[in-house]
Formats: C-alpha cells, sequence, structure tokens
C-alpha cells in the first residue's frame, strides 16, 4: 500500500490524454492554435478570431465536447457497476448487464422505435425514455422472480437475469424482424450508436452518475468483506441484504441511464474491472474508482478510433470496445504470472 | 418496505431524467431576413422550413436525396452527400459525409455550412434534430407511396433549390413515360407471375417486396402479378415452400447488384434475370427506369 496513489496518477493522465485527444481528434481537422483560440475566447465570452463563420465553435462546443462528456460518463457508469456487480456476485463474469438492464433498454427502445413519433420534444426522447423504463422494469422483474422471502440469493439472481435478458432479446429480435421501417435504427442503437447529440443527453446521464456512482463508492469496504462470503460478512458486521440492494439500485440506476443515452456498449463494464485488478490487485475500496477512470478512458480511446478509421464514416462504438479491448485484455492475461489474479 | 422504496425511487429518477432533457439552445442562430425569394414548406416531420432564398449550398443524407437534386437540375448546388450516393457519377466526387452504419459526420456537415440538409427516410428524426441544434436548415422527404407523390416530391425539390422549371419539365417527361408503359400494359391479358429477391442472404426465406412496397405497385403496374403481395408487411421474408406453389413464370434477382447470379438460384423451369436494384429500391427519380426496366423483363413481347 505504499504507493496508493500512483495507479490513480497513471489513470488520471491516461483519461486526461483519451479526453484532450478526443477533442482534438475528428473528421474535419482544427489545428491546436485554433482549438485554443475557441477555449480562450469562450472562457472570454468574446468570438474567436480565429474562426469567423462560429464553424469551428460550433464542432468543439456542440458535437466533440458533450459526446466527450457522454463518453466519458457513460464509460465510468459502465465500469463501476461491472466492478460493483463482480464484488457482488463473486463472478468474474458479471458485467453492468448482468440481470438484465441492456436486454430490457434494447426492448424498450426498440418498441418506442416502432411508433411513429411526432416531431416534437416528447417524441424526440421518447426512445431514450423508453430504454430507461425498459431497464428499470426488466431488473425489478428480475429481482422479483429471484426474491426468496426477503432475501435475493445470488443464484437466482444471475439465473433470472439471463432468462429475462434472453426472453427480452428474443422479442426485440422478433419486432425487428416484423418492423416495416428502418431496420437500421434499431440495429445501430443496439450497438451502441449514441442517437441524440448536444448537452441534453450529457445532463441526462449525470444526476444518475453522480448519485448511483456516489454511493457505489461508498461500498468499497463492504465489497472487500463480501468476498469472503455472505455468512462471514454478515457475521463481521456487514448487513449484506442491505448491501446488495443498494449495489442493484445503484448499479441499474448509472446504467439505465447511460443506455438510454448512449445505447449498449458492451464490454467496457465486464473488462476494465479485470484490467484494474490485474494491474492493481481486487481491492474495491480503488478497484471501484480506479474502474471507473479507466472506463471512462477506454471508451473514449475508442470512440476516438470509431471516428477516425473510417471517417467521415462512424463505426458503433460498441463494436471497437471489444475489438479493441479484447486483445489489449488477453495480452494483460497472458503477461501476468500469477496462476489465479482473480 | 424496500420494494416501495425501489419503485418511489425509479418515479424520482425518471423526473430527472425529464429533466435533463429540456430542448438544447442553439449556437447558431438562424438568421433569415424575409424577401421575396423567401420559400416556406412542411416537410415529411411536419416542420416547417424556411430559406430566405433558394438554397445554394446542400448537403445530401440519402442516395435518393442525391439523385433527386441531381434529377431537377441542382447538382451544381450540392456540395457533400451521404456514403451510399453513387448516381449519378459527379456525386461521386463529392465531399463524403459517412451515412453507413446510421451514423454521419456532423461536424464534417458543419463545416461545409451548409444553407440546407435535405435528409430522407433512411435518416431518423434524431439525426435531423441533431442538424437543427447546429443551427442547420433540414428538409426532410417522407418516401412517396405513390408516383404522384414522387412527383410532387420532385416539385418540392424545384423549389427549394431554385429549379422550378427543370422540375415541372422533368415531371411532365416521367409522366409521359409512365403513360407509355401503362398503354403498353393494357394492350396485353396475360399477367406473369414475378418473383422479386431483394435479399437472399438466407436462401430458405429470401426477402422479397410486400403489398405497400413501392416495388409491388411497380410490379402491378408493369403487367406482372407479384408473389409477395399476398404477404403481410412491405419487406418480408417469404417460405421458398410458397414461392414453389405459386411457381412463378420468371424471377427478378434484385440482389444481383450484390454479386447474386442467375447461376447460383435453383429454379425450375423459370426464368430467371437479374435486376438493377438501386432503380426500384429508391425512391427518386430512377423509380421510373424501373418500372420500364420491369415492363421489358416482365412483357418483352410488347416491345419487339
Amino acid at each position: 500500500m505504499k504507493h496508493t496513489a500512483r495507479p490513480f496518477v497513471i489513470i488520471g493522465v491516461i483519461l486526461l490524454i483519451a479526453f484532450v485527444l478526443s477533442i482534438v481528434v475528428g473528421s474535419v481537422f482544427i489545428s491546436p492554435q485554433v482549438l485554443f483560440d475557441l477555449v480562450i475566447s469562450r472562457l472570454e465570452g468574446v468570438a474567436s478570431k480565429a474562426d469567423p463563420g462560429g464553424t469551428f465553435a460550433t464542432i468543439l462546443f456542440q458535437l466533440r465536447l458533450p459526446r466527450a462528456v457522454l463518453l466519458l460518463l457513460v464509460g465510468a457508469a459502465l465500469a463501476g457497476s461491472g466492478a460493483a456487480y463482480q464484488g457482488l456476485f463473486r463472478n468474474p463474469l458479471a458485467d453492468p448487464f448482468l440481470i438484465g438492464v441492456a436486454s430490457g433498454a434494447g426492448l424498450g427502445a426498440v418498441i418506442a422505435m416502432t411508433i411513429h413519433w411526432p416531431y416534437t420534444t416528447l417524441g424526440l426522447i421518447a426512445i431514450p425514455l423508453a430504454a430507461f423504463i425498459g431497464a428499470v422494469v426488466a431488473v425489478l422483474l428480475v429481482t422479483q422472480l429471484a426474491r426468496v422471502g426477503k432475501t435475493v440469493p445470488t443464484t437466482n439472481l444471475i439465473m433470472a437475469g439471463v432468462s429475462v435478458s434472453s426472453f427480452a432479446s428474443a422479442i426485440t429480435a422478433l419486432l425487428m424482424i416484423n418492423s416495416t421501417g428502418e431496420l437500421r435504427r434499431a440495429l445501430v442503437w443496439l450497438l451502441g450508436g449514441s442517437t441524440l447529440t448536444g448537452w441534453g443527453p450529457v445532463m441526462g446521464v449525470l444526476p444518475y452518475l453522480l448519485i448511483g456512482g456516489g454511493v457505489l463508492l461508498t461500498l468499497g469496504h463492504s465489497l472487500n468483506v463480501m468476498q469472503f462470503g455472505d455468512e462471514q460478512a454478515q457475521q463481521l458486521g456487514i448487513p449484506v441484504q442491505k448491501v446488495r440492494w443498494i449495489v442493484i439500485v445503484s448499479a441499474t440506476m448509472v446504467t439505465a441511464g447511460a443506455v438510454a443515452f448512449a445505447g449498449v456498449i458492451g464490454f467496457v463494464g465486464l473488462v476494465v474491472p479485470h484490467i484494474i485488478r490485474l494491474l492493481w490487485g481486487g481491492d474495491y475500496r480503488r478497484l471501484l474508482p480506479l474502474s471507473m477512470l479507466g472506463g471512462a478512458g477506454l471508451l473514449l480511446l475508442t470512440d476516438v478510433a470509431a471516428r477516425t478509421i473510417a471517417a467521415p464514416q462512424e463505426i458503433p462504438v460498441g463494436i471497437l470496445t471489444a475489438l479493441m479491448g479484447a486483445p489489449f485484455f488477453l495480452w494483460l492475461l497472458k503477461r501476468s504470472k500469477s496462476q489465479n489474479y482473480w | 418496505m424496500k420494494n416501495h422504496f425501489i419503485k418511489i425511487l425509479c418515479i424520482i429518477l425518471l423526473g430527472i431524467l425529464l429533466a435533463g432533457c429540456k430542448k438544447s439552445v442553439s449556437l447558431v442562430s438562424p438568421t433569415i431576413q424575409p424577401t421575396r425569394n423567401a420559400i416556406e414548406l412542411v416537410d415529411g416531420l411536419g416542420r416547417t422550413v424556411r430559406l430566405a432564398q433558394p438554397a445554394q449550398r446542400i448537403v445530401s443524407m440519402a442516395p435518393s436525396a442525391t439523385e433527386i437534386l441531381f434529377s431537377v437540375g441542382a447538382g451544381g448546388q450540392v456540395v457533400g452527400r451521404d456514403s451510399f450516393s453513387n448516381y449519378p457519377e459527379q456525386a461521386k466526387s463529392l465531399q463524403d459525409v459517412g451515412g453507413s452504419m446510421g451514423s454521419y459526420s456532423y461536424e464534417m456537415i458543419a463545416s461545409l455550412k451548409p444553407d440546407l440538409v435535405v435528409a430522407a427516410e433512411i435518416n431518423t428524426p434524431e439525426q435531423v434534430k441533431a442538424l437543427e441544434d447546429l443551427g442547420i436548415n433540414v428538409y426532410y422527404f417522407s418516401n412517396p407511396k405513390t408516383l404522384d407523390e414522387l412527383y410532387s416530391i420532385l416539385e418540392t425539390s424545384g423549389t427549394l433549390t431554385g429549379h422550378t422549371p427543370e422540375a415541372a419539365t422533368l415531371v411532365a417527361s416521367l409522366k409521359t413515360r409512365v403513360q407509355v408503359v401503362v398503354e403498353k400494359t393494357a394492350t396485353t391479358s396475360t399477367q406473369p407471375v414475378v418473383f422479386y429477391e431483394i435479399d437472399g442472404s438466407d436462401p430458405a426465406k429470401p426477402w422479397t417486396p410486400g403489398p405497400g412496397a413501392f416495388l409491388d405497385l411497380l410490379i402491378n403496374m408493369a403487367g406482372g402479378e407479384n408473389v409477395g403481395s399476398a404477404l403481410q408487411s412491405d419487406w418480408a421474408q417469404i417460405s421458398v415452400e410458397e414461392i414453389l406453389v405459386r411457381n412463378p413464370d420468371m424471377i427478378l434477382l434484385g440482389d444481383s447488384i450484390y454479386g447474386v447470379s442467375p447461376a447460383d438460384v435453383a429454379a425450375r423451369d423459370n426464368k430467371v434475370y437479374g435486376f438493377n436494384a438501386d432503380l426500384v429500391s429508391r425512391p427518386g427519380p430512377r423509380l421510373v427506369d424501373g418500372l420500364e426496366a420491369l415492363s421489358m423483363s416482365i412483357h418483352p413481347e410488347l416491345y419487339k
């Protein structure tokens, strides 16, 4: 525990680089001087001289910056809840979508897409709203199905989660096949293509992450103790059932918020906690915050790639997270000397 | 108790979500002075689109929109196009603004400083909203369901781009060509059964146009009977058994532009032909080319 701060510094620097990159890189080239001038002029509240038409300012402040902030929040939400779920279920395969958030949100979104919404504010937020409701309903259903009296055994939760997810995904697929309109819209959404731009989605995600993420960060100690098993933890003074509910509610909150606005982005929530664990061990007091920072960094870097590989075409970021993250994780796994890092 | 807590929490959270979705404010506000050239039209999403003058810098978000713009003589005003726009030839050299996998580069579009972006039904309302938030004028075309709707889209495009006379000439010539096909078709009493394959990637149940698809309408106008018209939705997968039972007189492979050849298709004594799907899958002026091509395939005897 001598170098407690070091992992935070390393991840912090990576996150900072990722953030700057995602602001600087785009399909339109804006030179660093112009970017700098734009930021300074904005802070001074005057129009930039380097950007007479205001186009670069629009690109920077209405496209790149909100997108970077949104992905930062989403990455943190997914990786943070992934770490919490892995601790709660004591299962290395647990991810933020384990108990139905993604498939519930997917079903909600696709149901909303089958309706021809009028072009109004309500019509435009109908899809994120339906996704959010779908996610919450799916998790409520899973917890109700898994409940035995006043307790929720983890095995029941996982099994109910997997079944409800499969069921919801099947209905989603059925709706998509039967839809008369564009399949691509649903497909892109399910692959993590963000649907809305600007600051609206950021403001939508922010409260969930602040509340849910904040709560998750306080649970490090409890999750550490719970690694010894429920009975042991109970005897050591951890209210196991209560912690379980708090984790489920908080993780559902942050992932549902994230999925509603950014679509289903896989892999980040599963693998970032493992990367952190491989590098700096499994103490949840550090694992949770480091996963959030790392998830934000990984998602931002992936998005930079998604926007540049085939520019001006943009690849849904959900495809690239696994495409880029998996080899990196396997390399780390192969390199690690320990037989069993979990 | 716990459950009530969760329910109440969900309601609160929904409230926050809704509050977060307030309308974002645009940095660039459109400054349009009403002039005598001002144009005001309602688009396919029911949005009122106002232009101070006919659009001079246009970005097209769909292949059909690109074809429509070029066909009314506004090709010279188009400064950007989506990745799939490959017709006419001149469109290919324009700036690509993305569009495959449903995502466009908004920053590329913004950097082109368009005074009008033309969207079509392959674009989502969210994409329209994103451009609107950037202070860009967007006109959204719904897919035409009939040829008359196609004509009115062409006329609207003429108005938006200042090419009203060219659009009127185009519509008149399209109407004449359609009339020729209709008159020829009227002289024949046979109605060959046609199976049109949109996509046979799943050979056991290929995709085919059902009732309500523009193709269904065109096949009927060209004097054929569409096997798919017995299905439920406008694009649908049909069982191969059903095709065998209907025993079509002719099979048209719309996926031949993706490399499927008549030799790949197991057919009994049917006539199998490749067909340029771009003519009939894009709701633009080439639908009439598609109608003529269908007519010649289905009733070659009328063209001897």
